[in-house]
C-alpha cells in the first residue's frame, strides 16, 4: 500500500461535506475567517496581474523583495534570519511543514506532535514516511505539555516535535517557560522544532512575549525562533491564511537555519517548483500595507471570543471548557452524562453529527485532533457574530427539548 | 486610488517636493539597486546619526520609494492608503509643510525603488543625490535576463546623473553594478568580498549570535561582529562605514 492510500479526508472537511449536504446549516466547523481579503491586497495583486509580473516563476524561494521585507517584519519581534538564504516562500503552511518533513525523515522516524493538534499534521507526517507520536496536553492545566510525558516518549527514532502555537484547536498559548523546556529537551535528544505560528497575530491575552513590534497596541506571542541557540534546529512557520484572510491564496512561508533551508528548498522545488506568484505579490502587500486590518480583525475576534465564551457559560450543564486566549477556536469538553443521552461516552463524532443534523449546526468532533480530544468539540469563532449567536439560539433550543 | 486622483496627487506631491528641497537644499545620499535598500538606508542613518544627532538626517519612513512614496518620504508625511479623504488630508499637509516649514534635516537617505523602464527617470526629476549607494541588481523570476537589462539601463541613468563631485559607491560582487563605474563622473568607491573592492570584508564567519568579519578600507583595518545573519547585512554595514568616514 502506497502512502497516501493511508490518508483520508481531513475530519474537518468531511463534517464541512457533511454539512454541505443539510440545507440551513450554520456552520463553526472549519477554521476560516469570515471575512474577504483587504481591498489594498487585492488591488496589489490585479497591479502586479496587468503588468504581467505574475505569468513566470518565481524564484524557487520566492520573491526577492517579499523574503525581504518578511525578514524585515521579522526583526521587529526578535527574530533574526537572512533572506537571502533562510526563508522560503511556500504554497500554504501546509507546504511547508509536507516539506520539512520530507527534508528530515526517514521512513519508520518519528514525530511528536500535542495531542490534542491541528488534525493536518498527521497526513503531512505519514506523507513523507514517519510516525506521529502523540504527547498528551494537560486540559486542566490550560492544555500545556506535560515535559515529564514528552521526555517519556522520546525514543532513538524522534527527529521532531511539530505544534502550533498558539494551539488549534484549544485557542491555549505555550508559556515562555514551557517553550524553554521543549528546547533544552530538542538540544538533549537532538530534535526538530516545527513551531507553525499561524494564529500569531491574535493573541488576547498577556503570554510572556514583548510589545515591540510596531503594532505595540497588540499582545504579542513569544516564540522558540527569538532563541538563537536553538536556530539551527527550529524551523518557524507562518501563514497569510488566517491572518490577512487569505486561505484560498494558499500563501506561506518558513524560516530556518541556512543549512536546513537549503535541503527543505530542494524538496519544495520539487513539489511545487515555488509559491503562486500572484499570491506572493498580495502577501507582499499584506505585509507592507495591511496592519490597519489586521488590527480591526484582532479586535473583532476578541469580541467573538467574548460572545463565544458567554454563550459558552449559559450551555453550563452541557459543555465545560478552557477559555481560549488567542486564535479563533474554542474547545469545550461535552459533560459525561450529556454524551451518554446523545451517543456514548468515547463517541464525539456522533454527538457532532447529532448536532449537525438535528440542530443544524456543524462543530468538528474532538476526536479528529487526537485520542485526548475525544469527548470535545471545536467551535470556530472565525466566523460572523450572526453564525455564532444563530449556532448557540439553535444549540440551546436543542438541548433543552 | 482612482487613476485620475493617484495621478493628481502624484504630481502635486513631486511638485510640493521639488519646492521643498529647493528650499532646503539638503545633501542627499539614494540607496539604489534591486535589494537590500531598507537595511542599508537602516545602517547608514544610525551611522551618521552617530556623528552628527538624531535630527540632522532622515530617511525614508517604511520603505517608501517610488512615485508618490518618495516624496511623502521627502515631506515626512504617512500615505493616504486606500482612503480618498485621507489623501486630501496628506495633500494639504504637504502644502503647509512645503511652505512654511522651518526645521529640515541636512542630510537625506533616500531609498529610490525601481521596477520598470522610465521609474528612475521619474524620481530623478524630483531628486538629484550627491551621492549613490547601488546594491545589486538581481532577478526576481527563473528567466530574468531581460528584465534585469531593464534594471541596468535605469542605473546607469543614475550614474549618468551623479555630479562630478558626487560619490558613486558600488558592489564589486555583483557584476553588473560593477559596470556602472564606466557611466559615472563621480568617484567611485567599491565595496564588496572580491579582492578588487576598495572596501573589503574577509574572514566572515556565521556565529550563533551573528556573524563577524575583517574589514578593511584605505589604511584602516577593523574586526567586527554584528548580531545578524547573511551577507546583506555585512554589505549594509560596510557601506554605512563607508559613507560614515569619508563624508
Amino acid at each position: 500500500m502506497d502512502n497516501s492510500q493511508k490518508i483520508n479526508l481531513s475530519p474537518i472537511k468531511d463534517m464541512e461535506l457533511r454539512a454541505s449536504r443539510i440545507p440551513g446549516v450554520v456552520s463553526l466547523a472549519q477554521g476560516v475567517p469570515s471575512f474577504d481579503t483587504p481591498e489594498t491586497i487585492k488591488r496589489a495583486a490585479i497591479e502586479a496581474i496587468e503588468k504581467g509580473r505574475v505569468a513566470k516563476y518565481s524564484l524557487a524561494p520566492g520573491l526577492l523583495e517579499l523574503r525581504e521585507v518578511i525578514t524585515q517584519k521579522l526583526e521587529l519581534e526578535n527574530k533574526y534570519y537572512d533572506f537571502e538564504e533562510e526563508v522560503i516562500v511556500t504554497a500554504g503552511s501546509i507546504e511547508a511543514i509536507t516539506a520539512t518533513m520530507l527534508a528530515i525523515l526517514s521512513p519508520g522516524d518519528e514525530v511528536l506532535i500535542p495531542d490534542p493538534t491541528y488534525t493536518s499534521y498527521q497526513p503531512a507526517i505519514k506523507v513523507a514516511g514517519g510516525v506521529p507520536v502523540f504527547v498528551p496536553l494537560n486540559e486542566q492545566n490550560h492544555w500545556s505539555f506535560d515535559i515529564v510525558e514528552l521526555e517519556k516518549r522520546i525514543t532513538p527514532k524522534t527527529k521532531a516535535l511539530l505544534f502550533c502555537n498558539p494551539n488549534n484547536p484549544t485557542g491555549t498559548i505555550f508559556t515562555r517557560d514551557q517553550l524553554h523546556a521543549v528546547a533544552q529537551l530538542a538540544i538533549k535528544h537532538d530534535f526538530y522544532i516545527l513551531s507553525d505560528e499561524v494564529y500569531k497575530d491574535f493573541v488576547f491575552e498577556d503570554n510572556g512575549g514583548s510589545t515591540s513590534t510596531g503594532r505595540s497596541n497588540l499582545q504579542r506571542l513569544y516564540s522558540l525562533a527569538e532563541m538563537r541557540g536553538i536556530r539551527d534546529r527550529l524551523i518557524y512557520i507562518f501563514s497569510f491564511s488566517k491572518a490577512y484572510a487569505m486561505t484560498g491564496w494558499r500563501i506561506a512561508y518558513l524560516a530556518t537555519h541556512h543549512d536546513l533551508a537549503k535541503k527543505i528548498l530542494g524538496v519544495h522545488d520539487a513539489l511545487v517548483t515555488c509559491a503562486p506568484v500572484v499570491s506572493q505579490y498580495a502577501a507582499l502587500a499584506a505585509l507592507e500595507m495591511a496592519d490597519e486590518e489586521l488590527a480591526k480583525y484582532h479586535a473583532i475576534y476578541k469580541d467573538r471570543r467574548d460572545l463565544i465564551c458567554q454563550r459558552l457559560d449559559k450551555l453550563g450543564n452541557i459543555f465545560e471548557y478552557q477559555k481560549p486566549d488567542s486564535a479563533y477556536f474554542v474547545f469545550p469538553r461535552i459533560k459525561d452524562e450529556v454524551l451518554k443521552k446523545m451517543a456514548c461516552v468515547g463517541d464525539s463524532k456522533r454527538f457532532a453529527i447529532e448536532l449537525l443534523e438535528k440542530a443544524k449546526v456543524a462543530t468538528v468532533p474532538g476526536a479528529a485532533f487526537g485520542p485526548v480530544g475525544e469527548n470535545h468539540i471545536r467551535m470556530c469563532f472565525g466566523r460572523s457574530e450572526e453564525d455564532i449567536n444563530l449556532a448557540f439560539d439553535r444549540m440551546e433550543k436543542f438541548f433543552t427539548k | 486610488m482612482k487613476p485620475f486622483f493617484k495621478k493628481f496627487v502624484q504630481y502635486y506631491l513631486k511638485l510640493l517636493t521639488k519646492f521643498v528641497l529647493w528650499r532646503h537644499n539638503p545633501f542627499i545620499i539614494a540607496v539604489a539597486g534591486t535589494t537590500n535598500k531598507t537595511v542599508v538606508k537602516e545602517y547608514i542613518l544610525k551611522f551618521l546619526r552617530e556623528k552628527y544627532g538624531e535630527n540632522e538626517v532622515r530617511g525614508n519612513p517604511r520603505s517608501y520609494n517610488t512615485e508618490i512614496g518618495l516624496p511623502l518620504a521627502i515631506l515626512f508625511l504617512d500615505s493616504g492608503e486606500s482612503s480618498f479623504w485621507k489623501w486630501w488630508r496628506v495633500l494639504i499637509q504637504a502644502k503647509l509643510k512645503a511652505l512654511f516649514s522651518r526645521k529640515f534635516p541636512s542630510k537625506l537617505v533616500l531609498e529610490l525603488g525601481v521596477e520598470e523602464k522610465g521609474d528612475m527617470k521619474y524620481l530623478l526629476d524630483i531628486v538629484r543625490p550627491t551621492w549613490t549607494v547601488v546594491t545589486n541588481i538581481e532577478g526576481n523570476f527563473s528567466d530574468a535576463r531581460s528584465n534585469l537589462e531593464d534594471l541596468f539601463e535605469e542605473m546607469k541613468l543614475l550614474a549618468q546623473k551623479l555630479p562630478k563631485n558626487g560619490k558613486f559607491i558600488l558592489n564589486f560582487d555583483d557584476e553588473r553594478v560593477k559596470k556602472l563605474a564606466e557611466f559615472s563622473k563621480a568617484e567611485t568607491i567599491s565595496y564588496g568580498f572580491s579582492e578588487e573592492a576598495e572596501a573589503r570584508v574577509t574572514n566572515l564567519k556565521t556565529t550563533v549570535q551573528g556573524q563577524t568579519f575583517d574589514f578593511s578600507f584605505r589604511n584602516q583595518n577593523e574586526s567586527v561582529e554584528i548580531k545578524k545573519y547573511g551577507r546583506h547585512n555585512v554589505y549594509a554595514w560596510m557601506i554605512a562605514k563607508i559613507v560614515k568616514e569619508t563624508i
